[in-house]
């Protein structure tokens, strides 16, 4: 049963935790703050996608009756991403209300099972959606039906093209009013393209990271935590993990086993989980021997709490700092096997794959495929990394100054 | 040179300038060293004694750090005066120092052989052979056995005492004048802790140096020191000679501290301690530093908002206490009583 | 290190044997036009013949005693042997990344020394966010643009788009071929010089600051030393330790990047192999390429082991090896 401390002056003398900390010190540094909010909006330009460039029109009035085919069309996939950001947001504003109204100690017990929650409330929402959802294929040429004046009155989003539309009377466009940054080698809007490339790269990103944390983490607390044996052999295996080069690895994966996105995550996510491991082990050595691990052991607590309650959150500071720069790194990495072709497959937008077609078949220099694409990996990756850096400083120097 | 006296340390000031603020870590600190002496001064952490040893050798970080005002006279020199060559033609020959963590304190890719050599060959203008025969000499000297040997080794390849030992001899290899020992001794075993303040004692009679040892432990002061002075929140509580400040300390402070010594032998009741935490620098209290934990001046007003500058209080007996013995005539205790207490 | 080699071929060979479908159906080309009848006996005699009906852990030793003989079959591809094909094409990608990697460490250093000396001041802020900004670049994106920009009619053409050399380059005397040839390199070169450039600076600055801010140095200044002395002596020294083994790692990232690199200027090396090999699917090469990747990486950490023991005194050479 959890126990909800009444919001008193208690509060004052709950002092401040370690999160805090570390967040004040972030915040200190606007650079931080500002590639934070970059990538707060990149989220929403991946999360709104279908709202912000879509051929369909949010309302068109079609032979007289008034009918909404972009909502309409809205996909399964679509309603799960909106689901798990409103969930996302609903989680942070429950972590607010959890530091404002809940006493320190219970407040990790807490926000473990508001997780639980939400996460396990986004799966279900998920996997109702993906059953009911219709998988409407809308191919409607609403603009035609405009000009040839069966239909009026339509809103369109503000850019009116959808990613997959191919047209190719206008291919290979430079960037001018109709397309404000140009089309590509099939005459599909460069700008739409690229905000839908959003969601594939930023969800590359998270779960390639989330799942080389996890094995990472997995992996690194056995080892630390046992130590001789386990660990001798354990590290073996670790290093020859690490002994292989990703990238080639990679590419040999890809010539076996199809072109998927979902193939890409699991794989970048499985080669990249040895840094991750290493931290956590070497963490692990040093809170081993530490008194409150000694005390947990003596009390009888089962394996699976000392390691995950009681030592992993300590440990898991730099896993934190580079899962940051992973997403970055993951980010990177499908751009290029895109851009090499072994990543995702057309029609579905890769900022990798639209910066391939730079150069054009009949060697035509075609700038505007390389720069918006280019400058939106370069964006986001720095966005990432600076925000990674900001969360080291944070974590780190404050230790010296307590010392 | 004037009157026995080697280094004067007057009035000095030393400020920290950083992003959470200005902490004034020394303020209006004065005292002098006598030639072939021992002076030792106490606080605990954080009261700015080691800052104070890092001006005299002009060693304080740059930023944050700054050095705003006094004077520091050495054999007839200002040394605030000095340009940086001339600073660097003190330090390791006529001043020396040896730190706290001889673990940290030695650089562990270099031999320790290499290193003592290299302060001789600075200093003394020798050549490398030379330069290693004397470092031997040294490492003799410092009591280390098999000193050829020893000579090329790591400093992890020592233990503790040793490695401060090896520091010891680095700092006495080119005959200073005065050495600046912080904390020497903290960091290790109480039984290596006496061989090493030997040692020390051994050096400096030897070679008639002068010793400024600063330290946070009272029986090393009172077994080894002449001279003390008790530093508190960056200032001098009270300085006198190392027997009369123990006979009978002046400022609470000092008194606090002596009372708090465990005695060995002593039945009786609680171990008594100075109620209260050390001030941070950032944010100093109003008034006498000391007043929040004072027994004496803690609910006094003019504790609380006028600071008492030190004075000689009795004949070698300095003192920074409004209610200390000696430090007002009576007459000007009256005066104040009357004006201030209704 | 045996272990690991093991690890590494073992991991390749299960890659080349788990995967779904087999190398036959796909080797007959697209225009694979064998009824199901006799595929399927084309298969079995296939199958005989490259002793894939035997179980599997015979067959990782057949291969693995073919490639310790640097037997590594024939390309599907070239029709000539594998071995033959990377012995053309590996000296050039190590030739390039030899060469980015002595420019990387040659500018690093000092870069990295000068922004930790002059800390907080302008040439750090200044180096800081250009380091920053190169690191998070995408080879890709500068790549096409020097190519779009400094090799055609957009901009400027002084330098070629493609290749390794022109095209009458073997009928030229020895130094003008070399001439053209390390015109050929110059941006290939500046492409995968950049991010290795980016990378090692932060991690010489950082190792300087930490140095620098270390006791044994504040006891160098109490000895007197000049502040030349106390850096390049004392600071320089013990920070130079971890610079040493990212070397290990960096040679094996920037093997990685050339497949990219190569791929954009056209480049006939390594890189340009394995992206050839996997897009048609040609596996010996592919199980090659990856095999000779995994055993350059080893050499390089191995290396990087050994550096590490000779430039720290506090490691012994046993405990790694």
């Amino acid at each position: 049963m959890i126990i909800m401390a009444e919001k008193t002056a208690q509060q004052k003398s709950w002092g401040v935790s370690y999160g805090e900390m570390v967040r004040r010190e972030f915040a200190k540094n606007k650079l931080n703050v500002v590639s934070l909010v970059l990538i707060i909006i990149l989220f929403a330009l991946a999360v709104f996608a279908p709202f912000l460039a879509n051929d369909k029109p949010f309302m068109i009035r079609l032979d007289g009756k008034l009918i909404f085919p972009l909502f309409a069309s809205l996909k399964a996939s679509d309603y799960s991403i909106l689901l798990a950001a409103a969930i996302g947001i609903w989680q942070l504003i429950l972590i607010r209300r959890n530091r404002r109204n809940i006493e320190p100690s219970i407040r990790g017990h807490v926000l473990s099972r508001q997780l639980l929650i939400n996460a396990s409330i986004l799966v279900a929402g998920s996997v109702l959606l993906y059953v009911f959802v219709p998988r409407r294929l809308d191919a409607t040429g609403y603009r035609e039906l405009i000009s040839s004046g069966r239909a009026s009155d339509a809103i369109f989003a503000p850019i009116p093209y959808g990613y997959a539309r191919t047209e190719l009377e206008v291919r290979e466009q430079p960037p001018g009013k109709e397309h404000w940054l140009g089309t590509d080698d099939v005459g599909s809007d460069v700008l739409c393209r690229l905000i839908y490339g959003s969601r594939i790269s930023l969800s590359v990103g998270f779960v390639a990271v989330g799942i080389s944390s996890l094995v990472g983490i997995a992996i690194g607390s056995v080892l630390g935590y046992f130590g001789g044996k386990v660990d001798f052999i354990g590290m073996r295996f670790v290093e020859i993990m690490m002994a292989i080069p990703v990238f080639f690895l990679i590419i040999t994966i890809v010539a076996y086993w199809e072109r998927s996105l979902f193939n890409i995550m699991i794989i970048i996510g499985l080669t990249t989980w040895t840094g991750n491991a290493r931290f956590i082990r070497a963490e692990f050595f040093k809170l081993r021997n530490q008194d409150f691990v000694q005390a947990a052991v003596s009390l009888g607590l089962p394996l699976r709490s000392i390691l995950f309650r009681h030592m992993l959150p300590n440990g898991v500071a730099p896993v934190l700092v580079n899962a940051t720069f992973g997403i970055a790194g993951a980010i990177f990495i499908e751009a290029a096997l895109s851009f090499l072709g072994f990543g995702v497959a057309p029609p579905t937008p890769s900022w990798g794959q639209m910066l391939s077609l730079g150069v054009s078949t009949t060697g035509r220099f075609l700038w505007w495929l390389t720069l918006f694409p280019g400058v939106a990996i370069f964006l986001t990756v720095l966005a990432y990394n600076l925000v990674g850096e900001g969360l080291r400083d944070a974590i780190d120097p404050r230790l010296r100054k307590a010392a | 040179m004037n009157n026995g006296t080697l280094l004067a340390v007057d009035n000095l000031s030393v400020h920290f300038f950083t992003e959470d603020g200005l902490a004034k870590a020394v303020q209006g600190v004065s005292f002098a060293i006598q030639e072939g002496k021992t002076f030792a001064l106490v606080g605990e952490s954080g009261c700015g004694k080691s800052v104070t040893a890092l001006s005299i050798m002009r060693l304080v970080p740059d930023p944050p750090g700054k050095i705003v005002s006094g004077r520091m006279k050495f054999k007839d020199e200002n040394i605030l005066d000095l340009t940086e060559k001339q600073m660097r033609q003190i330090r390791g020959n006529q001043i020396a120092m040896i730190f706290q963590e001889p673990m940290t304190s030695l650089n562990p890719v270099f031999t320790v052989g290499d290193q003592i050599a290299e302060a001789i060959k600075l200093h003394q203008k020798k050549d490398s052979e030379q330069a290693w025969a004397d470092s031997v000499e040294m490492l003799k000297g410092v009591g280390i056995g098999d000193a050829e040997r020893r000579v090329y080794e790591y400093p992890h390849q020592m233990s503790g005492g040793m490695r401060q030992r090896v520091m010891i001899a680095m700092a006495v290899s080119c005959q200073p004048d005065l050495i600046i020992a912080d904390e020497p001794t903290t960091a290790l075993d109480v039984t290596i802790q006496a061989q090493i303040l030997d040692l020390l004692d051994e050096l400096q009679r030897q070679n008639g140096m002068s010793v400024l040892l600063i330290t946070h432990d009272l029986g090393v002061v009172a077994e080894r020191a002449d001279d003390v002075a008790v530093m508190y929140a960056s200032r001098i509580a009270e300085k006198a000679e190392a027997k009369s400040l123990f006979q009978n300390p002046l400022h609470p402070y000092t008194q606090g501290l002596l009372k708090s010594v465990p005695q060995l032998g002593f039945e009786g009741e609680r171990l008594a301690t100075i109620p209260g935490i050390v001030p941070d620098p950032l944010h100093f209290p109003s008034g006498c530093k000391f007043h929040p934990r004072c027994p004496v001046g803690g609910k006094d007003k003019r504790c609380q908002m006028v600071e008492p500058e030190l004075r000689e209080a009795q004949t070698g007996r300095h003192v920074a206490c409004w209610y200390a013995p000696g430090y007002e005539t009576k007459q000007e205790r009256e005066e104040y009583e009357s004006k201030y207490k209704q | 290190m045996i272990p690991t080699l093991l690890g590494i071929t073992i991991m390749v060979f299960a890659i080349s044997r788990i995967a779904p479908g087999d190398p036959f159906s796909i080797a007959m080309g697209p225009g694979g036009q064998l009824d199901a009848e006799r595929f399927a006996d084309f298969r079995e005699q296939q199958k005989k013949l490259h002793g894939l009906d035997k179980p599997l852990p015979i067959q990782y030793l057949i291969w693995l005693k073919r490639v310790v003989t640097f037997n590594f079959g024939d390309s599907i591809k070239h029709h000539r042997p594998v071995i033959e094909l990377i012995k053309e094409r590996l000296p050039i990608t190590l030739t390039l990344n030899l060469i980015a990697f002595v420019i990387i460490y040659t500018v690093s250093i000092p870069t990295g020394m000068l922004a930790a000396v002059r800390h907080k001041r302008f040439f750090d802020q200044f180096s800081s966010v250009i380091v920053f900004m190169l690191w998070s670049l995408p080879a890709m994106l500068v790549g096409q643009l020097l190519i779009g920009y400094f090799c055609g009619p957009a901009f400027v053409s002084w330098f070629p788009p493609a290749g390794l050399s022109s095209n009458q380059a073997d009928t030229l005397p020895f130094f003008p071929w070399l001439t053209d040839r390390l015109w050929h390199l110059v941006l290939p070169v500046i492409c995968l010089t950049y991010s290795g450039f980016a990378y090692l600076t932060k991690q010489v600055r950082a190792g300087m600051l930490e140095s620098l801010r270390a006791d044994y140095v504040r006891t160098a200044r109490a000895k007197g030393l000049s502040n030349m002395t106390v850096i390049f002596r004392h600071a320089f020294r013990n920070s130079i330790i971890p610079v040493i083994t990212i070397m290990a790692t960096l040679l094996p990232a920037m093997l990685g990047g050339s497949v990219i690199i190569e791929r954009i200027f056209s480049i006939p090396g390594m890189g340009m192999l394995a992206f050839e090999a996997v897009t048609t699917r040609d596996y010996n090469v592919v199980m090659a390429v990856a095999t000779i990747a995994g055993l350059m990486n080893l050499v390089g950490l191995l290396f990087g082991d050994i550096a590490y023991a000779v430039a720290d005194p506090r490691v012994s050479f046993e405990s790694n090896v």
